[in-house]
């Protein structure tokens, strides 16, 4: 079985503060650290756990910048068989259409039975560009899969819908399927694994321009400062003093 | 890799002084048997992930057999195939990519600085003395203490000392034992090069555990290399630290592995504490050489142990109480963490404390009292700190 | 022209869900000095939920089939691309949910409808539609234009839009169903319930979430007391149920549980949309997190800058004294 993973290079944002720059379309990367999209990274996993099981390739795909190669080596160092990094010459200004299109002109040539990406990404956080590519493939796809099984042509999935309750479905291959973290415990990639995946295929599509974006940053900005929490100002004695009392005036404790 | 093992006859020191055998899984003994016929190794079964590192192993066995570098060789093939616990994934990712195993971003490494002006070293600067803080008691809001204590203390001795700041990145002892080769090495080398920037004297750690990696396993620095109990055990020699003030207390030296059993330094730490007056220094039944390991050493601060024994920390503050000691002195932010944590799981938060040797230094000397109090003494930071801009 | 605006309705065993109450009160809103307000609904003996809907809408467009009974995105592409094609509405809302997520992306591109999803609102100048979005974990918002079209396709995020009563009378429409061959290569098997646990964290009137901030599990004991003294139970964000940490049953959030408790009080959480969506109705919300930055605190009401481990064995301690007193 051959399988396509779709990831992404975004920066991680969970601590650090992010800053617009100056078109007010960007931000300003130069002071964080970047890394797979978290869901992508489940779906990397996921493939190499079903090619344990069965024979077949694993080709990652991203559409990123140069950089975007540190994500594609390390899934390489993982285990996967080649990469290959889509850079048109907007990549500025792409909206997730003209992603999923720049993706769907590659993956369509590798004939493969299964193709998975994350089920969102945590720097625009869409969710867009796994079931438009499986428009633009003519496959059945299934968003925020949670389990995953394979059997006679068929995958048997689960998706999580709201309040914790799933979805089974059964889905004729070759489909496309967006992956939910917590489907399985991603591996390590060690940095020795990652140096010598260097001797991987890793494909570069260059000299391109992506077509048809439909959506367009007009601005970026920060979030009004709306309604905020009172924050309790001392130290740790004072401020868990403080709380107490709060909540034992609103007869909580 | 069964190299290293030659020479093993089976005798058995190795296990035997283990501090892990006994409530775990791992046999290092029976591990270098399976390895000498060929049997195919499982870690999970075998417990390599229990192992500390502390080399009481390597040091008992009578064939010089270096038993630590086997058991790192095993994790080292765990790594390689990807499969390790999540957590040790995490740390290691987070070295890679924040510079320190705790996955706090590197914009706030000198945070626990709270303010005080201390040198912040340039590329080209030259200091006398290089303070090597260490990923712990950067960001580890408990070990933070230590740094703030270590400099309030630098700063009586007049001397020209600085900090690399946010430029400070993990030493890699701890990424090493956990069998990441690679990333080790990357380490070395980006340390190594981040350094060659500067002009330093000497340059000292707050933690045995970066102490021992630059001491010992990095080849190409032109500066000494110590630990900070050495240098402050000097600088009372010297008088440029005057241990003023009262500690009175009954204290119990707890010997870091990284600091005694790897890098034979003993006497200093316990010279330090006897120096300060109105301490009763103890000893462990277990001491120097035959210390019991706090289990914090050989990336077990981010492993848990699959085991219900008794913890060795528990052990070791067990041994405390039965002293009737007010406090467990060590100094290391590792012993630190677990002997404070298993304090508390003993309930003997009220009786023992956990204090590194250089806070009891500073609390001796009164100087965190005097910083809250003598205002005067920020306008001489605030000065510094322009500096250090 | 009168410009439409059309909202797909979503429901899930016989219920309708409230993202779709949501939409049409945002639905009729745009709607005025423009077009009707259309619901449309796919479904199969829609009389209930109809009943339900009827106050919300101008005009119901009913399209009823058995094999929509239960949601499957490959008809309802086959319905939804037929209708729309020909009614051609002005703006299609629907919700960012596992409903919406799992077919507005390939209905848009099978139709050539520009989308923009996950939306927290939507303004039309001069017939251009402009999206307002949360970006980077809520660190920063964009602003999105959608190219000139006839139409265009907008998802929005669920509890952005605070649902009122409109008070219409709607007409029922009955469109017949343009499906006509089984789909074979897409089933909806079954729902599968999350596995139960020993406590119904719904249920209780205090709840401590817990997040990805307390780093390690050997913290939850220290949780678990703290929760005790203060008479919760422990709930959690989602990346300490993929940790292992805590079962799925104690998660809050999009995918986790909805929890309304008296007190709510989120240790170590970010505050990201999916955990806030499921605590967000607490009455009393209290955050502690060591950046002053992070999104929880604009949903708290009181906040706590701090380290956890520092302020909850202390926070503790003053919840024991004072209870014992
Ligand atoms: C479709 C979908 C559904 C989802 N459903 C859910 C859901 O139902 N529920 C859910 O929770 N998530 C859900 N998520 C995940 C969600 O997007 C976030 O990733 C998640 O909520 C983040 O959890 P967190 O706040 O615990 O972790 P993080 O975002 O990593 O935040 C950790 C926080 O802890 C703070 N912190 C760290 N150390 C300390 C310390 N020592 N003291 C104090 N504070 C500290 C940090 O400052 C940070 O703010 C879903 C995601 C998707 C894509
Ligand atoms: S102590 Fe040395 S010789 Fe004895 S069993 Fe252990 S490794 Fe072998
Ligand atoms: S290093 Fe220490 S813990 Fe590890 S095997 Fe040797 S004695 Fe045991």
């Amino acid at each position: 079985m051959n399988i396509a993973v779709c990831i992404k290079r975004v920066p991680e944002t969970a601590e650090a503060a992010v800053n617009i720059d100056s078109s007010e379309k960007h931000i300003i990367p130069d002071q964080l650290v970047f890394d797979i999209n978290e869901a992508d990274n489940y779906a990397l996993e996921e493939a190499l756990l079903l090619r344990e099981k069965t024979e077949g390739d694993i080709t990652l795909f991203t559409v990123g910048s140069k950089e975007s190669d540190e994500v594609i080596k390390m899934g390489l160092a993982k285990g996967a068989t080649r990469g290959v990094r889509i850079t048109p010459e907007n990549l500025d200004n792409l909206d997730a259409y003209a992603v999923a299109k720049l993706l769907a002109e590659q993956v369509k040539e590798g004939n493969f039975d299964l193709i998975l990406t994350g089920c969102i990404s945590s720097d625009v956080g869409n969710s867009q560009v796994g079931v438009t590519l499986a428009e633009l493939l003519g496959i059945p796809h299934a968003t925020l899969v949670i389990k995953m099984g394979i059997e006679d042509g068929f995958a048997t999935v689960q998706r999580e819908l709201e309040g914790g309750l799933l979805e089974e479905l059964k889905i004729k291959l070759p489909a496309l399927f967006t992956i939910q973290t917590g489907i399985n415990e991603p591996r390590y990639a060690s940095i020795l694994g990652i140096k010598r995946a260097a001797q991987k295929e890793l494909r570069v599509i260059e000299n391109i321009t992506a077509e048809g974006m439909k959506a367009e940053v007009v601005k970026m900005y920060y979030p009004p400062v709306g309604k905020m929490a009172e924050i309790l100002e001392g130290g740790v004695e004072e401020v868990s003093g403080k709380l107490c009392e709060i909540l034992k005036g609103k007869g909580l404790l | 890799m069964n190299d290293i093992l030659f020479g093993c006859i089976q005798c058995g020191r190795c296990t035997g002084g283990c501090p892990v055998s006994v409530r775990s899984a791992l046999n290092i003994r029976k591990l270098i048997y399976r390895s000498l016929i060929k049997i195919k190794n499982k870690s999970k079964d075998l417990g390599i992930w229990e192992c500390t590192t502390c080399s009481t192993c390597s040091i008992r066995c009578p064939k010089g057999v270096d038993v630590v570098d086997y058991i790192i060789d095993l994790r080292s093939d765990e790594i390689e195939r990807g499969k390790v616990q999540p957590q040790v994934r995490d740390t290691l990712e987070s070295v890679f990519k924040f510079g320190n195993p705790w996955g706090r971003i590197r914009e706030k490494r000198a945070d626990w600085l709270e303010g005080n002006g201390v040198r912040i070293l340039q590329p080209g600067d030259k200091t006398r003395f290089l303070y090597f803080v260490g990923c712990t008691p950067c960001y580890d809001t408990r070990t933070q203490e230590i740094a703030r204590a270590m400099v309030r203390v630098l700063k009586t001795a007049s001397c020209d000392f600085a900090i690399l700041g946010i430029q400070e990145t993990c030493c890699g002892n701890e990424v090493k034992r956990m069998g990441e080769v690679g990333l080790f090495e990357m380490l070395v080398e980006e340390n190594t090069k981040l350094f060659k920037k500067f002009d330093i004297g000497t340059f000292f750690t707050t933690s045995p555990h970066c102490f021992n990696t630059f001491k010992n396993e990095y080849i190409d620095l032109d500066f000494v290399i110590e630990h900070y109990t050495t240098l402050i055990n000097r600088f009372i020699k010297e008088g440029r630290i005057e241990p003023r003030g009262k500690f009175e207390k009954r204290v119990v030296f707890h010997d870091p592995c990284f600091l005694g059993k790897q890098n034979d330094i003993y006497e200093e730490p316990r010279e330090l504490l006897r120096s300060v007056p109105g301490i009763e220094l103890f000893e462990f039944e277990r001491s120097r050489e035959r210390s019991l390991c706090c289990e914090g050493g050989g990336g077990r601060m981010w492993v848990e142990t699959e085991s219900d024994e008794e913890r060795l920390a528990v052990t070791r503050v067990k041994d405390a109480a039965v002293l009737e000691v007010d406090v467990i002195a060590t100094a290391c932010p590792f012993c630190l963490l677990t002997l404070e944590d298993a304090v508390k799981t003993s309930n003997l938060e009220d009786s023992i404390k956990v204090m590194d040797i250089v806070e009891i230094l500073d609390e001796a000397l009164g100087l965190k009292d005097e910083e809250e109090r003598v205002p005067e003494y920020q306008n001489t930071r605030s000065s510094d700190s322009k500096q250090s801009q | 022209m009168t410009k439409d605006i059309f909202v797909i309705v979503e429901h899930r065993r016989g219920e309708v869900r409230d993202i779709t109450f949501e939409l049409l009160t945002k639905g009729y809103e745009l709607s005025r000095d423009r077009g009707k307000l259309l619901a449309v609904l796919l479904g199969f003996q829609n009389e209930k939920i109809i009943d339900k809907l009827k106050p919300f809408a101008e005009t119901i467009l009913n399209i009823d089939d058995e094999r929509l009974k239960e949601f499957n995105a490959e008809y309802y592409q086959i319905v939804l691309s037929n209708l729309l094609q020909e009614k051609k509405p002005f703006i299609t809302l629907l919700g960012q949910t596992a409903f919406g997520i799992d077919f507005a992306p390939s209905l848009s591109t099978a139709i050539d409808l520009p989308y923009s999803s996950d939306c927290l609102d939507l303004e039309i100048e001069n017939d251009t539609v402009f999206t307002e979005r949360q970006i980077y974990g809520g660190k920063i918002n964009s602003r999105i234009s959608l190219a000139e079209n006839w139409g265009y396709l907008v998802s929005v995020r669920p509890g952005s839009i605070a649902p009122r009563d409109v008070e219409l009378v709607a007409e029922v429409v009955d469109v017949s169903s343009p499906i006509k061959e089984d789909i074979d290569y897409r089933k909806f098997m079954q729902y599968v319930e999350a596995a139960k646990g020993e406590v119904d964290i719904t249920q209780s009137e205090v709840v401590i979430g817990i997040g990805r901030g307390i780093k390690e599990d050997k913290n939850l004991s220290m949780m678990e007391d703290f929760a005790k003294s203060i008479g919760g139970v422990l709930a959690c964000s989602r990346p300490v149920v993929d940790a292992g940490w805590l079962t799925k049953d104690r998660q809050v959030g999009s995918s986790g549980k909805t929890v309304k408790p008296k007190l709510y009080i989120a240790v170590g959480i970010s505050g990201a949309f999916q955990h806030v969506m499921g605590m967000k109705g607490a009455d009393t919300i209290v955050a502690i997190n060591k950046d002053p930055n992070a999104p929880i605190f604009t949903v708290a009401n009181y906040g706590i800058v701090g380290d956890l481990l520092q302020v909850i064995p202390k926070l503790n301690e003053k919840i024991t004294e004072l209870k014992g007193a």
